[in-house]
């Protein structure tokens, strides 16, 4: 054990010994920090959809609208790793299609879609884990990134998610496209992470 | 006539910035006003319910320091304590040494502005990029962050873009969405590059061992994709119970720094990557790093430890929007500031005893604080420990001869009524070098002085 150690915990020790008592742990229940509006919100799905577009996601529910908007961007090489054969038909027709998300092709890559590990209808947010998504750059160094959302995976709200966060080394919760108002308070998107954050819902 | 730094600073600061600051200021408390009102119907009440978990938290911090110690090695994280801010900086370097590490990016993080890592590294051969937008452009331009969220809130386009020319990252453009675009093609071979990710924390969940992250430009995150090797800086504060405290502080984090329901990339991190994965660092370590937490938390200042960086109450300072965050000569401004800084300052507190003054106490800092801190109670216990410890106090008239006068009745009666002759001085010739900035735009009323004592004297012979 380090004397560093040692010291941080005798000093922190010293400080709270003279407390008369101490502050007791909060009890509360897990909604309580619930917006008012959610409680009328009923279909996680339509609140997830309404969420997500409001912070600037893109929301698709089938494959051939997703594909068309890919088309209208201009996107030059997509990675689709397997085993998506429809989406790669769809993308084949207009970009060059990859299953290899390769680091000499960071900058040539402008589109990935890489599975997600659910969503949460209150934020809108997508939830993106190791497990799912095999490879953090992937979902990150692209301007147009689309997670894939199983509908069965929607949980309803930020506390629910909390409650079931699978044990992963990383998971990261993406409420829109990456951005920033560091310049003069206007907010630009697409900083290091994705210009266009999007979903296909299936 | 002698002055307090605070107010001498934004005396002399540039119009354009001061306008720049109080706007962008202005605006953000207009949001966090707006997005609290619109989601909830008490907020006072979650705000109170998280500064208790905030308060319980240091109250607790003997027992939650230590779990989250063990949960953090339980899930392969190295974990590293340092007691002042020069021992955190060496735990980073030996770190990076013996690693080989040269190249290295970092997440904006405010404690390793507290503890001026950059310059550490630099002077140990090591290469340290910050990513963060506004962070960078404070890098390049060898600046100090004005605001902790915003940290370029005192420059505008035309600053930024004379400085990317200067760097070398192309021709002189003040567009924000070219700046931007700029910064971005820069940025990616850096974190391609770069042998490790240096980020801070925002909590620390003792229970699980999750390392929160909130970022809105997806640089933590690029941090932790591409290096091998991930540190992390954290206060020995950031320390929470569990998960389930995540719900109420995320939402208030948000909500009070930005206006936002979350911040755009909320990033939990439980252990090193997994090996069958080709991005994510395989090594982890967690720095917890005292720096006088431990003074803090003995002292009757504890509660500003509760504070979770979300800048609302710099936002909403008169102060702060007049003098812009330069003013506080510390890391942290504000009225956070106002009170961590002379606090961290340790040994130092006298240098930065003027800043509890820099303060109307109107009290709109704990009013918007998202963890209930009593700020304005903590600068006038601030102002007393100035006062006991005889810190320089210019712009403090002397009350020597007051306190004389207003001891003894006689003195007392005898200046009351003598005052009379008040009346018929000229009030700019007063020798009094205090009054005369006030009294060069306001009259006094007549001096009126020992007429109650005389009522008083009549109605009791009545």
């Amino acid at each position: 054990m380090s004397t560093a150690r040692e010291q941080i915990f005798s000093s922190v020790r010293a400080a709270l010994a003279p407390l008369p008592e101490r502050t007791p742990r909060p009890v509360f229940s897990k909604d309580v920090a619930e917006p008012k509006w959610l409680a009328a919100e009923t279909d996680s799905l339509a609140l997830f959809q309404k969420r997500a577009e409001a912070t600037g996601t893109k929301c698709f529910t089938d494959m051939d609208a997703c594909a068309s908007w890919l088309r209208t961007q201009a996107v030059r090489v997509v990675y689709i790793p397997a085993p998506l054969t429809h989406l790669v038909a769809l993308c084949s027709e207009f970009c060059e299609v990859t299953s290899e998300y390769s680091r000499t092709r960071v900058n040539e890559i402008d589109a990935a879609f890489t599975p997600s590990a659910g969503a949460i209808a209150e934020s809108g947010s997508i939830i993106l884990s190791d497990e799912s998504t095999p490879d953090r750059l992937a979902a990150l160094a692209p301007w147009h990134h689309i997670a894939l959302v199983s509908r069965a995976e929607i949980h309803r709200t930020i506390a629910d998610a909390l409650a079931a966060m699978p044990a992963d080394p990383n998971l990261i919760w993406v409420t829109g496209p990456s951005k920033t108002a560091d310049v003069e308070g206007i907010l630009i998107q697409g900083v290091h992470g994705p210009g266009a954050q999007a979903c296909l819902i299936l | 006539m002698a002055e307090q730094k605070v107010e001498l600073f934004a005396r002399r600061l540039d119009h354009g910035v001061q306008k720049a600051v109080h706007n962008n200021s202005a605006a953000g408390t207009e949001k966090r006003y707006n997005v609290l009102g619109t989601d909830y119907s008490a907020p006072d009440d979650l705000r109170r319910l998280a500064g208790q978990i905030r308060q319980h938290s240091i109250e607790y911090l003997d027992t939650y320091l230590e779990q989250a110690e063990q949960s953090l090695k339980r899930q392969g994280a190295h974990v590293h304590f340092a007691v002042t801010a020069d021992d955190a900086c060496r735990a980073v370097s030996d770190i990076l040494q013996k690693a080989g590490a040269k190249k290295v990016v970092k997440s904006k993080s405010m404690i390793s502005e507290e503890i001026h890592l950059n310059d550490h590294l630099g002077t140990m051969g090591i290469e340290s990029v910050e990513t963060d937008l506004g962070e960078y452009i404070i890098q390049i331009d060898g600046d100090h962050p004005s605001h902790i969220v915003k940290p370029i809130i005192h420059k505008n386009r035309r600053d930024i873009a004379k400085s990317f020319e200067r760097e070398g990252l192309g021709d002189y453009n003040d567009d924000p969405e070219t700046i931007t675009r700029r910064a971005r093609v820069f940025m990616r071979d850096k974190y391609l590059q770069a042998d490790a990710g240096i980020t801070g924390a925002n909590f620390v969940s003792a229970e699980s061992g999750r390392l929160v992250l909130v970022t809105n430009e997806g640089n933590s995150r690029f941090c932790l994709a591409a290096p091998k090797i991930h540190i992390a800086l954290v206060g020995i504060e950031k320390v929470i119970p569990s998960d389930a405290d995540l719900a109420v502080l995320l939402n208030l984090l948000g909500r009070s720094a930005t206006g936002q329901q979350l911040t755009v990339y909320t990033e939990f991190i439980n252990g090193p990557a997994r090996t069958d994965r080709p991005s994510g660092p395989q090594e982890m370590h967690v720095i917890f790093v005292d720096n006088q937490r431990s003074e803090i938390l003995a002292s009757d200042c504890r509660e500003i430890l509760r504070c979770i960086r979300c800048g609302a109450c710099l936002n909403v300072c008169p102060v702060y929007r007049q003098a812009s965050g330069h003013a506080y000569r510390s890391v942290y401004p504000g009225p956070l500031g106002a009170v961590l800084s002379p606090l961290l300052a340790g040994k130092k507190f006298k240098e930065l005893a003027d800043l509890p003054k820099a303060s109307s106490l109107c009290g709109a800092c704990n009013e918007v604080c998202p963890v209930d801190i009593p700020i304005p109670d903590l600068l006038l216990k601030l102002r007393n420990r100035g006062h006991q410890e005889h810190a320089p106090s210019p712009g403090t008239p002397p009350m020597g001869a007051f306190a004389k006068l207003a001891s003894s009745p006689m003195l007392w009666r005898f200046a009351m009524k003598s005052n009379k002759v008040m009346n018929l001085v000229p009030l700019e010739k007063l020798p009094l070098p205090y009054l005369q900035p006030w009294l060069k735009t306001r009259t006094l009323p007549t001096w009126r002085g020992g007429e109650f004592r005389s009522w008083m004297k009549s109605r009791h012979k009545k």
